[in-house]
């Protein structure tokens, strides 16, 4: 415990000495400044190796560089100030709880450490929250997804990741893909990335992933290209076709909800829908029964009378 | 949740956090202060105590950090150097533009303003903080509805609430008394007390239309009827699409090829997602049941024929 006390005082010392000095500290400097470097000049270095690996990991950026353009040789140290600072420029009291929302949505899921931690230092600024500038909502991430950190990690450094997934007809394949991005609508949480066997862009459903995230090691990484939006079919930009329905005055809510046009007809209304995929529109007009019919296009008709006729058959 | 393990990274993560929110909240007091970094009190008291030892080269008193707590109340000086607080990093920043992006679809729509500085925000973080994902999210909860079951909450008031059944397909009135709110698989619901049902029943926030507080004197229920006592079973055969008719029933995937069981507490509800399978789910039993999902098959069947 003793030790670990110790090691954690040299980090911060280490930090503060490299952050406090203008100009790059040579390895011997430190060794001779910074408390806590005892023992031979072998120890010394590993403990100074080790000690960089693990200011590293913590995100601290260790400038190399030569503190001295005669002896270009010598290795000299240092943090710039400017790359361990949290840096947004002036920020408001509303924007600091626009943030602090954004962080609470995490409460309870996947990324609860990292937002909390983010909030810790959003407030660190001494921008007081300016919470009655919001509107009163409480929006909430809900996923407990045991490999969120590891795909959002991946993104992050561009790393290719495999995993089981379950098809349509319940196989399990291993897939292997480079994420390019994660997304969540209405309490479903999608990952989208190039499949590499494929050869192709596609969306995976988190749900529909079995057992654990592995890291894949290739040699080197990815580019997410800049044009990238496979999300843009989340926020409804996608959904093309366009079906007519009818459905029964005061019935078939879920499909009225979602209508772009609503003509009475007397016992009936007729409205237009846009939707995606068609086996989803089929399965939501059978849903409601002798409630809604599809009216046009043709083949989305044939397509639910096919289904009707198969229901039937199956049940007969 | 779990508690986070303890490394001597985390530990030094939270030392070099721990400074700069001290030199902006001078003086707080050291129960808030552990409980803000998620930490015990003896484990912020030692955290302190190491830190007290950190400081600049030369290590006299002139150069170490100054901090006291004795009192109950933390004091830190003689900390410039590591007065700013760290720089995001990527999981932070992720957490953060995903959290945005929800809070963007949650604000309500006569808040341009309020819009328009949270995609600022969006963009200065992607810029600043380097990261380039690529990141959506869109809420299946209006905003406003868990704020308002939460002041109802905590005012121990009552909800008016218009809410769509999904099984009956229909829109009602309820006055439901909040007891508690509860996510199952992603999805939210809110469990209370039904006023017009007398009895306590679960309402999933996604369905709820509208809500608003009403003040109604409490008054116990005495006779409660608890929802869900008697659920049904039902056999199904899976033809085709397993893994739909196994994500649909909650089936176990080795059980669908197997003419599972399934048990629910509506048959409204299995007759409709028989139907909404489209032929690829036989319904085995209970036969009257079967029977009328082959009824209302033909019968819609006579609707599109008759056009």
């Amino acid at each position: 415990m003793l030790t670990v006390s110790r090691k954690i005082e040299r980090l911060i010392n280490l930090t503060i000495a490299l952050l406090a000095t203008k100009r790059y500290l040579t390895k011997q400097e430190i060794f001779r400044s910074v408390d806590g470097y005892e023992g031979s000049e072998e120890t010394k270095e590993r403990m100074f190796e080790r000690d960089k690996d693990d200011l590293r990991n913590l995100g601290v950026t260790i400038d190399v560089g030569s503190f001295d353009p005669v002896f270009e040789d010598e290795a000299g140290y240092r943090i710039r100030p400017e790359s361990y600072a949290l840096d947004l420029g002036d920020i408001s009291g509303t924007e600091i709880a626009l943030l602090s929302l954004a962080a609470e949505a995490w409460r309870g899921a996947a990324l609860d450490g990292a937002a909390h931690s983010a909030l810790t230092k959003l407030r660190s600024m001494g921008v007081e929250s300016d919470l009655d500038a919001l509107p009163a909502i409480a929006p909430r991430l809900t996923t407990t997804f045991n490999g969120f950190q590891i795909i959002v990690n991946a993104i992050s450094k561009r790393e290719r990741i495999a995993f089981t997934y379950v098809s349509a007809t319940l196989e399990t394949q291993l897939r292997t893909i480079e994420p390019y991005a994660i997304a969540t609508r209405d309490a479903r949480w999608y990952l989208a990335g190039r499949d590499i066997d494929k050869d192709d862009v596609r969306t995976f459903r988190l749900d529909r992933i079995d057992g654990e995230i592995l890291i894949v090691k290739s040699n080197g990484h990815f580019e997410i290209p800049e044009d990238f939006d496979v999300f843009a079919s989340l926020r409804n930009e996608k959904k093309n076709n366009v079906a007519t329905i009818d459905i029964r005055k005061g019935k078939a809510q879920l499909l009225r909800s979602a209508a772009l046009s609503l003509v009475d007809k007397g016992e009936w209304d007729q409205i237009t829908i846009n939707y995606l995929d068609t086996t989803y529109i089929v399965d939501l007009v059978l849903w409601h029964g002798s409630d809604a019919v599809i009216i046009g296009p043709e083949s989305l008709r044939n397509e639910i009378i096919e289904s009707l006729e198969s229901i039937v058959r199956v049940h007969g | 949740m779990d508690k986070p393990i303890q490394t001597p990274l985390s530990r030094t993560a939270r030392l070099l956090d721990l400074v700069p929110y001290l030199a902006t909240h001078q003086g707080v007091e050291l129960l808030s202060l552990a409980n803000d970094f998620g930490v015990t009190q003896s484990q912020m008291i030692a955290d302190l105590t190491t830190l007290w030892m950190c400081g600049l080269p030369g290590y006299t008193p002139l150069e170490l950090m100054d901090l006291s707590f004795e009192s109950g109340f933390v004091t830190i000086n003689n900390a410039e150097t590591l007065s700013s607080p760290r720089t995001l990093n990527d999981e932070e920043s992720i957490a953060l533009l995903l959290g945005l992006d929800l809070v963007i679809e949650s604000l309500p729509k006569d808040r341009s303003d309020l819009k328009a500085i949270a995609l600022e925000l969006v963009k200065r973080f992607s810029l600043r903080t380097n990261v380039r994902a690529k990141l959506a999210a869109i809420p299946a909860v209006a905003g406003s509805t868990i704020a308002t079951i939460e002041s109802a909450l905590s005012k121990k008031q009552y909800l008016e609430m218009v809410y769509h059944s999904l099984y009956s397909d229909t829109i009602s009135k309820r006055v439901v008394l909040p007891l508690e709110m509860r996510s199952e698989a992603g999805v939210e619901y809110l469990f209370g007390l039904c006023q017009s049902a007398s009895a306590t029943r679960m309402f999933r926030l996604d369905r709820i239309q509208a809500l608003k507080l009403v003040s109604i004197p409490t008054e116990p229920v005495l006779e409660m009827q608890r929802e869900g006592t008697n659920r049904s079973s039902y056999r199904i055969r899976v033809h085709s699409r397993p893994r739909d008719a196994a994500e649909r029933f909650a089936l176990d995937p080795a059980s669908v090829l197997t003419e599972p069981e399934i048990s629910s507490f509506s048959s409204e509800w299995v007759r409709r997602s028989v139907l909404a399978s489209g032929g690829s789910i036989e319904l085995l039993e209970p036969t009257d049941l079967r029977r009328e999902v082959a009824t209302v098959a033909k019968t819609v069947l006579s609707q599109y024929r008759a056009q």
